[in-house]
């Protein structure tokens, strides 16, 4: 495969410019990140010191296997919701290797709250049990919640995909085959006495684990029964006389111990054949996407200059170079992995429509996961547009990026505006991960946009009604839909309400594509065909 | 199938007959038998050809590879059909408009010199300005728009002049 050729010029203003800048964004986005991992009230470790209880992070570290990766996800769920007092919603989740698996670690967060379950926990939950699903991996639950957040239960309880999905999640999860393991640090109350419950297999701790569906407060005032902790849902009930957990474990470094020695036991099933090389550093150093990637939304750039530093040996064999040049198509590999990446270089025409549906009609064809790098402002409009028929045009490409039986990765590098983002496998459409740079912003249209339009629809009406336009009335509304937009467009707030599986840091696409593909070779390949194509 | 090879800029072709028990090459029909010695942890690399041991350290290049042999650095670079292509320059002395938009700012005039990826032209159409390239080094012949103006897509909105015949 040939070598892209890149035509930076790392010595000019603009690279200069732009480097600045984002490696001011990615800073921020590091310092965020570091917040929500570490920065908790200092009476919140000192209760957990006191109870010898170690922190969800020291527990996933002595769980992973000594010198392999975690892909940590989502770990600023949350960040805007709550006022920012559920950090990463109280919740850890990653891809990790344990016993040699790879599995997925989900982890309750005893330092907010009690660990208890915000609306956006049991969001970020569900999530993780959809790619144990998808992916077919093992989850390791490590158990430590006082149950749902009583003050939203309204957002936490009743709806289909709020804490019952997590529980029914579990349920399909067993019956596919795809093993559970929970390690009960701590309490696992009502709702989640089911996560121990409704894995395989289960360690519980003695003195600090406990499993029940009402703790000894509930119990007192629903029957007036006194009773203490172990006696209703400790570790020794349960191992000895219930059967509710298997093992009973001294501590917690013995819990994950035990753990540890379970996983090794699990059978290895096969993974699909993907073609693979030996994997190759990126000839271009990936730190230059910092200098590539402008320092405003509104400005495009070159996205073969990213596929140049993502990709194994930057080697791009280009599919139809000449046709529907804004949609960039071809194959490459990440860490030795064959994929088809599709990458915006503008907007979405009929010709480069067309060429994104049969691209991924022959990855299909050719066993090849798709990778989409999103920075699209959408399907082109106007007369001409329409009249080509480009809503017919965008739909195949929408069908058969939908209908694919090849995992799927989308990694939003810039905009992602319109309904471009569904051709480019949006969140909507099941991609196996999804993940978003810092710079990354997301919305139906741009905020200049949306206030134009409502400004637009405003001032029509009052001349309906025959009164004067009042430009004051226009500009105040003008000012507030920006506004309202323009935080909403952050990849902040789409990282907050899950809408990804986390912000990374553009240096971490490669490792982050590399680790989510091999994660997702766990599930068998789906059935192939599409729907109807309209022609 | 046989390589082309450009070493110090001269074209060589190149042929494997064997790989196994060990390569055999001709290089411009001349046999050589090839044996891997090592490579050393620090980079430098050692081959026996036709029985000679031969030292050397290779870097990589966009095209090819930089090898150092005894004092001397010498440039080695694939030639395949595409690069050949490439380097001929073939048909692209156009800018063209990639979409519909409106012209935001003119970089260059006629008769300005511009190297391949320098900015000729930004737009903006769709929310998104563009920058529109040099598609080679050259010289830029005309300029078919001013700034403000529109244009549909495909339309040419700058032409190089056709390069001066080598030699």
């Amino acid at each position: 495969m040939s070598r892209l050729q890149s035509a930076i010029n790392t010595a000019s203003a603009d690279f200069r410019r732009n480097e600045a800048h984002n490696r001011r964004i990615v800073a921020e986005f590091r310092e965020r990140q570091e917040a929500a991992r570490h920065r908790r009230p200092q009476r919140d470790l000192e209760r957990l010191d006191r109870q010898k209880k170690l922190t969800p992070r020291q527990r996933i570290e002595l769980l992973l296997d000594p010198g392999t990766p975690f892909l940590e996800l989502s770990s600023l769920a949350a960040n805007m919701a709550y006022g920012g007092e559920s950090p990463s919603a109280s919740s850890i989740v990653g891809i990790g290797i344990v016993s040699g698996r790879e599995v997925v670690v989900r982890a309750d967060d005893p330092t907010v709250k009690g660990g208890a379950w915000y609306p956006l926990t049991a969001k970020k939950i569900v999530r993780a049990l959809d790619i144990a699903m998808e992916n077919r991996l093992p989850v390791i639950h490590l158990c430590d919640s006082a149950g749902g957040f009583l003050q939203l239960q309204s957002e936490v309880f009743p709806d289909r995909y709020m804490a019952g999905r997590i529980f029914r999640n579990q349920s399909i999860l067993s019956k596919m085959g795809v093993k559970q393991l929970a390690l009960v640090f701590g309490h696992c109350t009502a709702g989640g006495a089911y996560i121990p419950g409704l894995s395989d297999y289960s360690v519980i701790v003695r003195g600090t684990g406990a499993v029940f569906l009402g703790g000894p407060p509930l119990v007192k005032a629903a029957t007036g029964e006194d009773v203490t902790v172990e006696e209703l849902g400790g570790a020794d009930m349960h191992t000895s006389v219930s059967g509710t957990c298997d093992y009973p474990a001294d501590s917690e470094e013995h819990a994950i111990e035990i753990g540890r020695e379970i996983v090794s036991q699990w059978d290895r099933l096969p993974r699909w054949d993907i073609q693979r090389e030996a994997p190759e550093e990126p000839f271009y150093d990936p730190a230059e996407i910092y200098g590539i990637v402008p320092d405003d939304i509104k400005k495009s750039f070159e996205m073969r200059e990213i596929i140049a530093r993502v990709v194994d040996g930057s080697r791009f064999h280009e599919y139809q170079p000449a046709y529907g040049t804004t949609l960039v198509c071809g194959f490459a590999n990440i860490w030795g992995y064959k994929v088809g990446i599709l990458a915006n270089n503008g907007v979405l025409f009929n010709d480069s429509s067309l060429k994104g549906a049969h691209f991924i009609e022959l990855c299909n064809q050719n066993n090849t996961p798709l990778v989409f790098l999103q920075n699209i402002t959408g399907y082109m409009v106007g007369r001409e547009y329409e009249r080509r028929g480009i809503t017919k045009d965008g739909a195949k490409m929408i069908m058969a990026q939908s209908c694919s039986r090849v995992p799927k990765f989308t990694v939003m590098c810039n905009g992602s505006f319109g309904a471009g983002n569904y051709g480019m496998c949006g969140r909507a459409f099941d991609g196996r991960f999804l993940f978003s740079w810092p710079n990354h912003q997301i919305g139906v249209m741009g905020g200049d946009q949306a206030a134009n339009t409502l400004a637009e629809v405003k001032a029509n009406q009052m001349r309906r009604n025959g009164s004067a336009v009042d430009q004051a009335e226009i500009a105040r509304l003008w000012e507030e839909t920006r506004k309202a937009y323009q935080e909403q467009l952050s990849a902040y707030y789409a990282t907050s309400e899950l809408w990804d599986d986390g912000i990374i840091d553009p240096l971490d696409t490669r490792n982050a594509l590399g680790m989510a593909i091999s994660a997702s070779l766990n599930a068998p390949l789906g059935p192939p065909g599409y729907g109807v194509f309209r022609f | 199938m046989p390589f082309k090879l450009a070493i110090d800029g001269k074209p060589h072709s190149l042929t494997i007959l064997a790989r196994r028990p060990q390569l055999v090459v001709a290089v411009d029909g001349r046999r050589h038998v090839v044996e891997t010695v090592d490579a050393a942890g620090d980079g430098r690399r050692a081959l026996t050809i036709d029985g000679a041991e031969t030292g050397f350290v290779r870097a990589e290049t966009v095209e090819g590879a930089l090898l150092r042999i005894d004092g001397r650095t010498i440039e080695v670079r694939r030639l395949d059909a595409a690069t050949e292509a490439s380097a001929a320059g073939s048909g692209a002395h156009l800018v063209r408009a990639p979409m519909p938009g409106i012209v935001i700012s003119i970089h260059k005039t006629a008769g300005d010199s511009v190297r391949r990826g320098e900015t000729v032209i930004t737009i903006e159409s769709m929310k998104l300005q563009m920058k529109l390239d040099a598609p080679r080094d050259g010289e830029i012949a005309e300029i078919g728009i001013r700034e403000g103006e529109g244009f549909e897509k495909d339309a040419v909105l700058a032409r190089l002049a056709a390069p001066a015949s080598e030699g």
